[in-house]
């Protein structure tokens, strides 16, 4: 066996047998507190996360699906958004398209008006990219060649318990006309054929026609502000834009997180939180095996005296009372993340926190598990080494005799 | 099995051990010098603070010589580092204090081969090596006992096991009776002796028992820090 390997092998045993065989209360204690450290330090990570996640989730689910393709810088319209379509609905991964117009509009009911933004759509092709024609919560989504119909978000229409009630329509239900004043100066009267809730702010703000009844409003054909483009997964937008390209699409074309500035504004709040509760987390996880391992060298500094004198090196004893402090980290962390997936997660999918951006439950990110568990690890380490090394450093005669 | 007695293990050189206690400097060893022949069984002794524990730890390196040099095993060991001095400790010396100094924590059996394990011999070289020792201070049976469960007595012959694991050149002993009754200091006293007759192994010990002078080869008395004793 090398030196190192003996050294090391002496420094577990000891560290095995003062676990195994010491003080058990003060072990369970200390491995509580560790977990309840790596909870205190997952748990506003994960909540933080979980925004994040539904954030996007609501960005694509009903706003821009995974890819916008937009005209270029100088157009309006893309002209003829069929032949585009037809060129990206082969690829593989691709599993929907919508070409839409977007415009604003003043939508008025009785005394009550404001400023929202209209999508037209056509019906059945906005199901492959959008989940706003799965949320209405009253009276039906649009069909094709639906005309004189408009659907609307809660927050337009009012009376549903939405965060901006004072700028609703103040109650509009299914099989009211509203009025509508596009931004060309048309005005048309539209019966309210479906409201929807999709538990996300800004697409509560929205409102649909078909497309058919835009092209009437607005005497274009053919033609579209934006395309959307629904993939078989997230996270693999820029491979997809790649393709298109190739495939001769000239227009923007965008990734859904251009449009997500929320995500990012939330994203760059969050990474300060999380710094700053995560310094704070570690300190206090580094402070209490700080505490622990430095009253176990206190009342064993006979003991490590002993030691050293008949023959045991400073650095096996030293690296007995890392080798602890370390055992203690990794229980608090495999005990954290028991609480966090037996106790906090099935309870908060159960009751979800409520936010703007949607129902928020935990998530918890392997990496962020990872990273939080080898801080809280490298913690402990360091904050069992410094007392066990003060203490190892003191003399034998003193740590054996001294007062 | 006895060794020739007329080889020097240890020698000391003039060695003085100065201590400072505020303002003061206290000098607990005023020009030590010594001979220990290999193979035998010598006692320091002397009043309460004549200096017998403070020899004692600077023969065994615990402590460091203000002035003086020491010589053991025909290595002149003031020279050595920390690290150094500690490997000595465990290849070369064995030590019984006058507390039960062992672990709580470990077993008897554990107790005793844990040095034995820190220089890197085999689970089963520990085992074997930690029963022997056990067998020889007459505790064999209560190998898998942990201390709280073993009396002073006990304790203290596994402590003696335990320096005896390297086989050691040089077993010290600080009063090692000192918290005995009389039958358990018997006991002991008759190990150490045993141990010394039948293979010859060198102790040195600290007593302030009188008649502890009966069992060893020699007494080398200290009085105010100098050795009372004349050196042959």
């Amino acid at each position: 066996m090398t030196p190192i390997t003996t050294e090391l092998k002496v420094s577990a045993f000891l560290a095995y047998k003062f676990i195994v065989k010491g003080n058990r209360g003060t072990s369970a204690l200390t491995i509580l507190i560790m977990a309840l450290a790596f909870v205190n330090l997952m748990f506003t990570t994960s909540v933080f996360d979980g925004m994040g996640d539904a954030t996007e989730k609501q960005v694509i689910d009903t706003l821009y699906s995974n890819i916008v393709i937009e005209p270029k810088d100088d157009e309006v319209y893309i002209k003829n958004p069929d032949a585009v379509v037809k060129k990206i609905i082969n690829v593989p991964g691709v599993i929907g398209t919508s070409a839409q117009y977007v415009t604003g509009a003043t939508i008025a009911y009785e005394e009550k008006s404001g400023a929202w933004s209209i999508r037209a759509v056509d019906p059945d092709d906005e199901q492959t990219v959008s989940l706003v024609p799965d949320m209405m919560i009253t009276g039906e989504y649009l069909s094709k060649y639906d005309r004189g119909e408009i659907i609307i978000g809660k927050e337009i229409a009012g009376g549903q318990g939405g965060s901006l009630e004072h700028i609703s329509l103040g109650g509009v239900v299914v099989g009211d006309t509203v009025e509508v004043t596009f931004t060309n100066g048309v005005k048309r009267e539209y019966r309210v054929k479906g409201i929807f809730d999709t538990n996300f702010i800004q697409s509560n703000q929205m409102a649909y026609i078909t497309k058919k009844e835009i092209e009437s409003v607005l005497g274009i054909h053919d033609m579209a502000s934006q395309i959307l483009v629904k993939t078989d997964t997230k996270g693999e937008e820029d491979r997809f834009l790649n393709q298109f390209v190739e495939l001769g699409v000239h227009e923007d074309i965008k990734p859904w997180t251009v449009y997500a500035g929320i995500v990012a504004t939330l994203t760059q709040s969050f990474n300060v939180l999380n710094t700053l509760t995560g310094a704070i987390g570690f300190f206090v996880a580094g402070v209490t095996i700080f505490i622990v391992i430095y009253v176990s060298t206190v009342s064993k500094r006979r003991q490590m005296g002993i030691l050293r004198a008949i023959g045991i090196k400073e650095s096996i004893i030293i690296r007995s009372y890392v080798f602890q402090a370390v055992f203690f980290a990794v229980c608090g962390c495999i005990a954290g993340l028991a609480i966090m997936f037996v106790i906090l997660v099935p309870y908060f999918t159960k009751h979800p926190m409520v936010f703007p951006m949607g129902d928020v439950t935990l998530l918890i990110e392997q990496k962020a598990a990872i990273m939080r568990s080898a801080g809280l690890i490298i913690s402990a380490a360091i904050a069992g080494l410094l007392p066990s090394w003060r203490a190892a450093r003191e003399t034998i005669l003193d740590a054996i005799w001294g007062d | 099995m006895k060794q020739n007695k007329q080889d020097t293990i240890i020698a000391t050189r003039n060695i003085s051990r100065a201590y400072t206690m505020g303002n003061m400097q206290v000098t607990a060893l005023n020009h030590v010098t010594i001979n220990i022949r290999r193979g035998e069984f010598a006692a320091i002794m002397g009043k309460s603070g004549s200096g017998k524990s403070t020899l004692l730890h600077q023969l065994g390196l615990l402590d460091t010589p203000t002035e003086g040099e020491i010589i053991i095993d025909g290595a002149e060991i003031s020279g050595l580092s920390e690290s150094e001095q500690t490997i000595f400790r465990l290849k070369k010396f064995g030590y019984v204090f006058q507390e039960y100094a062992i672990l709580p924590e470990l077993t008897a059996l554990e107790n005793v081969y844990l040095p034995a394990m820190a220089l890197g011999l085999s689970q089963d070289e520990c085992v074997t090596k930690g029963m022997d020792a056990l067998e020889k201070v007459g505790l064999a049976e209560r190998s898998d006992h942990r201390p709280r469960e073993m009396s002073g007595g006990e304790q203290q012959r596994v402590a003696i096991a335990r320096a005896l694991i390297n086989k050691p050149k040089i077993l010290f002993a600080d009063e090692p009776t000192a918290n005995l009754d009389s039958i358990s200091s018997k006991q002991i006293l008759e190990l150490f002796r045993a141990l010394n007759q039948d293979t010859g192994q060198t102790i040195l010990m600290v007593t302030h028992e009188l008649e502890d002078a009966d069992l060893v080869d020699r007494v080398i008395w200290l009085a105010d820090g100098k050795v009372m004793e004349r050196e042959e």
